[in-house]
């Protein structure tokens, strides 16, 4: 487990780690820059929201002018989506607003403290400041942003092409945990149980926390569809071309390889209910 | 003399032992050592979603 995306992003280049899960936006640039990754699968939709201090002044998107907000990286999805809302309010990002780089488990801490005036974060920080009463949502990523991605699955080059059949074995699980916590009735059940074991031997942080991001409302995250489309990247891109952090516009296939998600397609959700030994 | 030389020797002893047992990841150290074919990828994340 990492604390920031700037250690992933090294972790990955010095071949410590094989595979991440980061910022759809930093995956693109570290393509453009030539780094031999590509994106397989998505982490998961929405879950990312901007969040202004509870007793304080900003209420609509048009208070933000003038404030300083955090978010988790000049390449991340997080960023691009405060761009798209203040533009939908008729205001400029660039100009309206002064954004600082901030590593996601700081942000909740800096808002109470009154370092800044808003976040924009991926769950459960916005959870986190809401279950604190130090914390409001401003507004959810999908009310400006629909289909959003924040975290995709990313592969070394090296990786893919030697160990194909690895890869898959890790999109194919993706994929069926992804069912499994969107499986119709039984959704908000996996959902706690992931909460607890997810929080206490994977995240490190409380269980009720995850909850809360997991189920309130019981679509704030959700895990389908996953497969990368091209149409989603082509905003990302655009928007990263937009908002200075890319230079020129890069083709999809140049940065996302599809056949893992292909292969997972017609998968099925785990079969595992709390207290099963394994997933089946 | 002799008898705290062996006290001091079964001290570092425990506390290597401990310290090998309670704090390296020896999943890991073999899975780092093992042909690149059977190792188990290494993914990386944050507690973020």
């Amino acid at each position: 487990m990492f604390q920031g995306f700037p250690e992933i992003k090294e972790a990955l280049m010095s071949n410590k780690m094989q595979a991440a899960f980061m910022v759809a936006p930093m995956a693109i640039a570290l393509r453009a820059q030539g780094v031999p990754v590509k994106i397989v699968y998505l982490g998961h939709r929405y879950g990312s929201a901007v969040v202004v201090r509870s007793d304080g002044p900003v209420h609509r998107v048009s208070d933000l002018r003038g404030r300083i907000i955090a978010v988790p990286s000049r390449f991340s999805d997080e960023r691009l989506i405060v761009f798209r809302a203040m533009a939908a309010n008729g205001l400029d990002a660039k100009k309206d607003l002064r954004m600082v780089e901030m590593a996601p488990p700081d942000v909740a801490g800096a808002l109470a403290a009154g370092a800044i005036d808003a976040f924009s974060m991926g769950e459960p920080y916005p959870s986190q400041a809401e279950i604190g009463g130090f914390g409001r949502v401003l507004f959810h990523a999908k009310q400006y942003w629909p289909d959003y991605i924040s975290c995709v699955l990313v592969v070394r080059q090296d990786v893919i092409d030697k160990r194909p059949d690895a890869v898959q074995v890790l999109v194919d699980g993706i994929a069926r945990s992804g069912l499994w916590l969107d499986e119709k009735e039984k959704a908000k059940k996996h959902r706690l149980h992931a909460a607890d074991f997810v929080g206490r031997f994977y995240y490190h942080q409380d269980p009720k926390l995850l909850r809360w991001a997991l189920t309130n409302p019981i679509d704030r995250v959700q895990y389908e569809p996953l497969s990368p489309r091209r149409n989603d990247f082509e905003t990302i891109v655009n928007l990263m071309v937009q908002t200075g952090v890319l230079d020129h516009a890069i083709p999809f296939e140049e940065f996302v390889d599809t056949r893992f998600a292909e292969g997972a397609h017609g998968k099925t959700a785990w079969r595992y209910e709390a207290g099963d030994e394994s997933a089946k | 003399m002799k008898k705290i030389l062996i006290a001091i020797a079964a001290w570092l002893t425990a506390i290597t032992g401990a310290h090998f047992a309670l704090n390296v990841n020896w999943q890991v150290l073999m899975n780092d050592r093992l042909p690149e074919a059977q190792r188990k990828l290494n993914v990386a994340y944050i507690p973020v979603t």
